[in-house]
């Protein structure tokens, strides 16, 4: 083995054990008792391993509502990006229709506006609607096509040769079927991307719930978990295993679609 | 089947553009209808310390974090990019903090850096030095908050460098090879010339949210316990995002706090077009 190999060998393992090391020391954590939690100098392992902690954070009723709660906000974005992104890409693939590259241009113009300018005039908009302290301000955003999702769907669309669509045309097939069969079908991996990374960004989602939402069982599992502290004070190493628990979803979708979380991380940097 | 993109247009960007820059000339508390008042809210933000102080801590904070993030991320990427074993192993590790949210990360850093039982004040009195009070320390909180959120982001960064390190032709360290050149001398003399455009674009986008970070912070320095306490200890680290945060839906100030939205638009803008101009001098483009 060359020396140059060696030396990325040694780089990588280190910042991976770095990487590492504080997610199984919190796994550890979430496994102790609160005397053991709490104790200085720290342990590392737990003993005795207290596996109930994980049945306590379910036995407290709003962690089953959170988790509900992060659920229907998340589906129900990432089925509304997926359709309306890709049918708002389809027209701008293939469609004529007057001042469609102006329009192009305001897409890609509104990438650069800094979210932080539109947070407030969206909070007013959200409350004339009476729709504040309600789950919907958070996931009927993702059904009105966001930029960086049509720019994705259309990179991938405007790959698909001409010819399919010419003889499916021949055949009578019209826009809203050459959609639904040729480019949908042909995108899977770039509506995976997509899929995905709405996923990660409403999961783990903070801002937004935190303006939007005020009672509590509107919470979604990140400001929910944070919102227990009151209750389980003497207890944290509950937080700790709630916090975990939090991550199993997000972490079985990246397991199961790493290659798509890849992909999108670089048309992230494209853009 | 342009619709949805119109009406988010319409509604939700040029709507909400023109309304929020009404409201930055307003006194607006969401019960009352706003009330025009010009210039006000722009003079009592330029003479309010508290937001010079939030304005030092954001710039602070960016100087630290961008330039950090970028320079080990390629270093990671380098290194990643030679057909290593193990590789997805690798990258599962990178990406881990990559997928948590903030509320995980915070439980993870605390495992570390808890002033009371954390491994980090372990360490410090194993070696005879004394504990820390990491983020509640008024000079620590903000390099410490940046160090996790490197540590966060790296795995991000790392592979939009692993594709950008791709159209690296393999020829020119080959030759380089035979000229002799040294595994740093290779890095410095093609690696960073022929990847700025990549590095360039990473600059860009880290700046820009950045200059807006809130989620860490507000998670980690206590806000989700009560919003008006996030940015401490003693406002060490309230940034641009947690004051706007506070003033406009903790005192509902919405009026004032779009002033601050629009400071921090016309900050980025300035900075982008000034990242923009410089490009051209260090870009190496084919």
């Amino acid at each position: 083995m060359k020396k140059k190999k060696i030396a990325g060998y040694l780089v990588i393992i280190c910042s991976s054990l770095i990487m590492f090391l504080p997610f199984l020391t919190t796994v550890f954590n979430s496994l102790k008792s609160y005397a053991q939690y709490t104790k200085f100098p720290p342990e590392w392992l737990p003993s005795p391993v207290q596996w109930s902690n994980y049945a306590e954070v379910w036995k407290l009723g709003s962690f089953g509502q959170y988790t509900m709660n992060s659920v229907i906000i998340t589906v129900l974005s990432v089925i509304g990006a997926l359709i309306s992104c890709s049918m708002v890409a389809f027209a701008f693939a293939r469609l004529k229709f007057p001042f469609k590259n102006t329009l192009f241009l305001v897409v890609l113009g509104t990438m650069m506006i800094p979210p932080v300018v539109l947070i407030i005039p969206q909070f007013v908009i959200f409350k004339s609607l009476h729709l504040l302290d309600t789950l919907t301000p958070l996931w009927i955003i993702e059904w009105l096509a966001q930029p960086f999702g049509i720019f994705l769907m259309r990179q991938a669309f405007l790959g698909i040769p001409r010819d399919y669509e010419e003889s499916a045309r021949l055949d009578g097939c019209n826009p809203m079927q050459i959609y639904w069969r040729i480019f949908m079908p042909m995108c899977k991996p770039t509506f995976a991307t997509l899929a995905v990374f709405t996923f990660m960004t409403k999961w783990n989602e903070i801002l937004s719930p935190a303006i939007f939402l005020t009672s509590k069982e509107n919470f979604t599992l990140p400001i929910g978990i944070l919102s227990m502290a009151g209750q389980w004070s003497g207890n944290e190493q509950y937080m700790v295993a709630a916090a975990l628990m939090s991550l199993i979803p997000i972490l079985l979708v990246f397991l199961f679609a790493e290659k798509y979380f890849v992909q999108g991380s670089n048309s992230a940097g494209i853009k | 089947m342009v619709t949805p993109y119109i009406i988010h247009f319409l509604v939700f960007v040029l709507g909400s553009l023109l309304a929020s820059l009404y409201f930055s000339f307003s006194e607006y508390d969401i019960l009352n209808p706003p009330k025009w008042t010009g210039w006000d809210n722009y003079t009592k933000l330029l003479n309010e310390p508290v937001f010079w102080k939030a304005l030092w801590n954001t710039v602070y904070f960016t100087i630290l974090f961008v330039p950090l993030q970028t320079f080990f991320a390629l270093v990671l990427a380098v290194a990643l990019n030679q057909k290593l074993r193990a590789l997805k192993l690798f990258r599962l590790a990178h990406f881990l903090p990559v997928i948590s949210s903030w509320t995980v990360i915070m439980y993870v850093s605390d495992a570390v850096f808890n002033p009371r039982f954390g491994f980090a004040n372990s360490l410090l009195q194993a070696i005879g030095l004394s504990p820390q009070k990491w983020l509640q320390d008024e000079h620590l909180v903000i390099p410490l908050l940046v160090l996790i959120a490197v540590w966060k982001g790296i795995g991000y960064i790392m592979v939009i460098y692993l594709a950008g390190l791709q159209n690296v032709p393999s020829e020119v360290y080959e030759a380089a090879e035979i000229d002799g050149a040294g595994t740093i001398q290779k890095f410095r003399r093609i690696t960073v010339p022929l990847i700025s455009s990549t590095t360039f674009l990473v600059l860009i986008m880290s700046t820009i949210s950045t200059f807006q970070a809130f989620e860490q912070i507000y998670v980690m320095t206590g806000g989700a316990m009560d919003a008006s306490s996030a940015g401490g200890p003693n406002k060490a680290s309230l940034v641009l995002m947690i004051y706007l945060y506070q003033e406009g839906f903790s005192f509902l100030r919405m009026g004032y706090a779009s002033a601050i939205a629009w400071v921090l638009f016309v900050i980025l803008f300035l900075l982008t077009v000034v990242q923009m101009t410089l490009q051209k001098k260090w870009v190496h483009y084919e």
